[in-house]
């Protein structure tokens, strides 16, 4: 194997570095304005690794070493939380809007701790420096989930975004969030799931204020009918000092060896999506959405392209509101380095953006 | 840089080439080009064919079309229009006659023979030595009402890993150098003074050759605190090219970014 060394230039230090395969999403900053927070789970997303290189080098470094970790794949009916129909959570298919210059450098310190750097350049809004940490414990529920699970992200204007999850026994799972806006703190809640054999509930507060006496209390409630069904409820009661109100809504999801459909019927409107897995390659999404509230609806179609051999991902999105948009990620071997080019074009409105990003480690 | 820009060109001869060019702007309008190129049979240099003709069309109906040629050993031709909407905005005359160590042109800009205006340039270039080149040139332009004529000085001076300019004139300064530090790196310094408006601006510029990579970057820093760098890899084994590019104004806090691909 060393004839392929010679030829590469990349610095020679991180060379193959077996180092921890965790990748924790970043944290979307949640709509402080939202009324009801995302009862969403931390997803561990757990990329495959090849077998290092070469296995000579990596005694030294043999601490650095990880597990070979796959994909999660727990039981459907136990990884779906319903969405609140309030929620606008796309499905991991669609494309993320990408504007502006942005380097993200991941840094895996040991089999635990992972830091990353992330420097945003914004054409549209601020420019911004991200640095996150993460933390993953030592009881191992499975080989593929740690916990307990720490993930923190700091911006340069002050602004934290903090997530504790920790399995406190074997079928309750905990889980702490917080975030603020500089010095201000917008979101805190803590949230409690329990898993029994076909069905999950969970129970989550937020923004619990008891001098004022408002918050808001997610009570949801998932049964695995049949292996392929799953009917549930969700219960969204929000108080504030001379208001209080309470929404239920129902959902159910079917699952198929290739496709998944949900609906989530409720009194703030209705959500529908379909995922199809068409090929190994290819998976196609449909999300529908009706909101009676502010009285609209929107219907959103993406797919999602992958040519592991050529080491690219493509993902593309149509929108109701005449918006295209797509991203393309490239991975560049040798070097631990994803190229990610993307543009979203909004017809109706007539702008343009585009932008593209570089991730190392 | 801004934007995503995608050329495609395709040569269909020895002599005819055409490009498609689609760009789509995030600052302003977006729009397709299209470009067609007829290379003549008599060709001087590697670059230079006679006759060129040159056509480029925009979709908002902008046309910009060069004509070049050859007349004789010594004397080439030029003529260039622009158009914008239905509007010629441009139509220019050139006529250069090269000597053995001398060069000698005349253009004429925008003549207008009804207003009475124009644009007449005549310069002149002598090697001095082989390796310093001195020269001038004569601005003339009228309009109805108004003459006027700057005169400017210029200079050259060639060695073989460096080469400075400096023009000097009525008009202003402007004096650059420019080094080839390796087969690699390549640094130039442009400095620009104008005593009319009454400002100066200096930018510096270097280009970093990596062929066995398939690589070139363009690196740039401005006296306005404008930074820039572009990127531009080749993708063998197909005929693609990706260009990468990032415009940071940091007086005006602006920024810039875009990517194109050239196919071919």
């Amino acid at each position: 194997k060393s004839a392929p060394k010679s030829q590469k230039s990349a610095p020679k230090s991180p060379k193959n570095p077996p180092k921890i395969p965790l990748k924790i999403p970043k944290n979307q900053p949640q709509n402080p304005h939202k009324s009801a927070p995302k009862p969403a789970q931390n997803a561990l997303k757990i990329p495959k690794k090849s077998a290092p290189k070469s296995p000579q080098k990596s005694a030294p470094q043999s601490k650095k070493i990880g597990p070979k970790i796959p994909k999660k794949s727990a039981p459907k009916s136990q990884k779906w939380a319903p969405k609140c129909p309030k929620n606008h959570r796309k499905m991991e298919l669609f494309p993320v809007q990408m504007e502006g210059v942005k380097l993200t450098v991941n840094k895996g310190l040991s089999n635990h701790f992972q830091v990353n750097h992330t420097v945003a350049l914004s054409t549209l809004g601020e420019s911004n420096y991200h640095f996150g940490a993460t933390y993953v414990g030592t009881k191992h529920l499975s080989p593929t989930e740690a916990f307990p699970v720490l993930v923190g992200d700091m911006d340069n204007s002050g602004s934290l975004n903090a997530q504790v999850v920790h399995q406190v026994s074997s079928r309750i799972r905990s889980k702490i969030a917080f975030q603020t806006q500089q010095s201000k703190f917008v979101n805190w809640q803590v949230d409690g799931e329990y898993r029994g054999g076909d069905f999950t509930a969970a129970l989550t507060l937020g923004n619990p204020d008891i001098l004022m006496g408002s918050g808001i209390l997610v009570a949801h409630y998932l049964q695995s009918v049949t292996p392929a069904l799953a009917l549930g409820a969700e219960l969204v009661y929000h108080r504030r000092p001379g208001e209080e109100g309470a929404v239920l809504s129902l959902a159910g999801r079917y699952s198929a060896p290739s496709w998944i459909g949900t609906v989530t019927l409720g009194q703030a409107g209705a959500h529908l999506t379909y995922y199809h897995r068409a090929s190994e390659q290819l998976q196609v999404g449909v999300e529908f959405e009706a909101s009676t509230r502010l009285q609209d609806s929107s219907v959103a179609f993406g797919y999602q392209l992958e040519l592991p051999r050529g080491n690219l991902l493509f993902r593309g999105s149509l929108d109701s509101s005449w918006q295209v948009g797509a991203v393309l990620e490239k991975k560049l071997p040798p070097l631990p380095l994803t190229l990610a080019l993307g543009a979203f074009i909004n017809h109706r409105k007539e702008k343009f953006h585009c932008g593209f990003g570089l991730t190392i480690g | 840089m801004e934007g995503v820009k995608l050329i495609v060109t395709k040569t269909l001869s020895s002599h005819f080439q055409v490009t498609h060019t689609v760009h789509m702007s995030t600052l302003g309008p977006s729009g397709y080009r299209f470009n067609a190129t007829f290379l003549g049979d008599r060709q001087l240099g590697p670059t230079e064919v006679f006759p060129t003709l040159l056509g480029d069309m925009d979709s908002a109906g902008s046309l910009n079309a060069q004509v070049l040629q050859l007349l004789g050993e010594r004397l080439r031709t030029k003529a260039v229009f622009q158009a914008q909407r239905s509007r010629f905005v441009t139509w220019q005359f050139d006529a250069e006659y090269r000597g053995d160590d001398c060069t000698a042109a005349l253009t004429l800009g925008n003549p207008d023979l009804l207003a009475g205006s124009g644009i007449l340039v005549a310069h002149f270039l002598q090697s001095v030595t082989a390796r310093l080149v001195l020269g001038a040139e004569l601005v003339y332009h009228r309009r109805p009402g108004e003459e006027g004529a700057i005169l400017t000085l210029a200079g050259k001076y060639s060695a073989p890993n460096w080469e400075a300019t400096l023009n000097v004139g009525y008009g202003g300064a402007h004096a650059s150098y420019y080094h080839r530090a390796n087969e690699q790196v390549q640094v130039g310094v442009e400095l620009e003074a104008n005593p009319r408006l009454q400002e100066s601006s200096f930018a510096f510029g270097y280009q970093l050759n990596l062929p066995r990579a398939n690589a070139v970057f363009r690196g740039l820093l401005d006296s306005s605190w404008s930074v820039g760098g572009v990127l531009e890899k080749r993708l063998p084994p197909l005929p693609v090219t990706l260009a990468l590019g990032a415009f940071l104004n940091h007086r005006r806090d602006r920024f810039h970014c875009g990517f194109g691909v050239t196919v071919a």
